[in-house]
């Protein structure tokens, strides 16, 4: 990282610089700044790590989303300063605030554990995730997101049999369950913006209150009920797999969804929930599958992505048990 | 005949001197590094020495897959039961090699 041309069009003096840690998929710096004026500032800086996912935005429509998000007073960072000249770093990047706190999911959730869960604190979750679900289509400054689907159910169906499809490894247990899906779809609802991975591990914490939502790549118009099927997946609750801790290994889907409803979001009913739970597991499994084709096919070297591909059964059993409860009206 | 130890031996040792050993000096930056290696030598382990699959687990993975996603065996239809069993044989003999753990619950 050329920190001289960094500080020049940042237009302030750079006192730390430093990779932070994780990120399959961009790279994130830290950076302690002063500004002209002599003031102090902790900021972040994202940019792009070789070999992208072609599913994941540009940085400059994550800045654009996180604008957005920050506007409609979701617990975002707040969005700085945006550069698409790649003459500085080499890709584009953005600027942001650093929030305090933690996102570690493991540590988060062996916390809530320990504190018998933590129903403020997703609560507070839920009502972030309804103001995100307050920005509605159409929005000019998200044209890049396209045209919202007029049935999300039947779109997600249809996007994870084509990606099963290109990946060509046939896999009996995630087409049950897609099958599954398709046959108990509810009826479509207007789209909302997505997140499309909010779930512990992309939640900052700090001193037990929620801090920021990270990660911002792969949201979309969508079913607003997705975000909560995501979050509320067995997959995505870090091992606290007891009841109370539905919501992320944290704490409730009562305080979760107490939380949305307060703050304006549409409460999904336990039958759209429970189809959102299921498809948040057959997608996470089918972006392991992906990850891990990334590594056979020799195009990244990284274990994390190898590793990945070994999730994949651990979610079949849990697509299985879901599509029996489902089929048994005891979802 | 092949020398003892065998690959699942060997990895076991090596992976018990990263952990007990190597993983302790290490600065915190590199942890994450050093679980996910001897994460990785422990499938590479398990899948050394397959557990015997059933051979009904044998059948056309591709043929099995597109007659899921055309309803072939929806709720209702004969082959229904069985295909929801061999499923499940086929998920737990993946999870025996990937992460035994998910199938004690």
């Amino acid at each position: 990282m050329d920190e001289a041309r960094l500080a020049a069009r940042l237009g302030v003096v750079i006192r730390a610089l430093s990779r932070m840690p994780g990120g399959a998929i961009q790279q994130n710096w830290a950076l302690d700044v002063t500004l002209p004026g002599g003031r102090e500032a902790g900021w972040v800086l994202r940019t792009n790590n070789p070999g992208t996912l072609a599913v994941s935005r540009t940085r400059a429509e994550e800045f654009a989303l996180l604008r957005a998000a920050h506007a409609a007073g979701a617990c975002v960072a707040e969005p700085l300063l945006l550069c698409e000249d790649a003459a500085i770093l080499g890709a584009p990047f953005f600027v942001m605030r650093r929030i305090p706190g933690t996102a570690a999911g493991h540590l988060l959730a062996r916390q809530a554990r320990d504190a018998g869960g933590e129903p403020t604190l997703v609560a507070a979750m839920g009502r972030a995730l309804a103001r995100i679900h307050a920005i509605r289509p159409p929005r000019p400054d998200l044209a890049f997101l396209g045209d919202p689907p007029a049935d999300p159910c039947a779109a997600f169906v249809a996007r994870m049999r084509a990606r099963l499809d290109a990946a060509a490894t046939p896999r009996p247990v995630l087409e049950w369950g897609l099958e599954a899906l398709a046959r108990n779809a509810p009826p479509p609802r207007p789209a909302a913006l997505a997140h499309n991975d909010f779930r512990t591990g992309n939640l900052m914490v700090d001193a037990g209150a929620l801090a920021g939502i990270l990660d911002w790549e792969f949201a979309g118009w969508d079913d607003p009920a997705a975000d909560l099927g995501w979050f509320c997946a067995p997959c995505w609750r870090f091992g606290n797999r007891g009841p109370g801790f539905e919501a992320g290994g944290l704490g409730p889907e009562a305080s979760l969804l107490a939380g949305y409803t307060e703050a304006g979001g549409e409460a999904p009913g336990e039958g759209r929930l429970a189809w959102w739970r299921l498809a948040a597991t057959i997608r996470w499994a089918v972006i392991a599958a992906d990850q891990a084709g990334r590594f056979l096919s020799g195009a990244e070297s990284a274990l994390e992505l190898a590793l990945t591909g070994h999730v994949i059964p651990e979610l079949e059993l849990d697509v299985l048990h879901m599509v029996e409860a489902m089929d048994a009206g005891t979802a | 005949m092949q020398e003892r130890p065998e690959a699942r031996e060997l990895l076991a040792a090596a992976r018990g001197t990263l952990l007990e050993r190597l993983l302790p000096a290490l600065p915190p930056a590199l942890h994450y590094e050093a679980r996910m290696i001897a994460n990785a030598m422990a499938i590479a382990a398990r899948a050394a020495a397959p557990p015997p699959v059933p051979a009904a687990l044998a059948a056309d993975a591709a043929c099995l897959a597109a007659a899921i996603r055309r309803g072939a065996f929806a709720p209702g239809t004969p082959g229904h039961a069985a295909c929801a069993g061999y499923l499940r044989g086929l998920a737990e003999a993946r999870a025996r090699v990937s992460n035994p753990k998910a199938l004690a619950r």
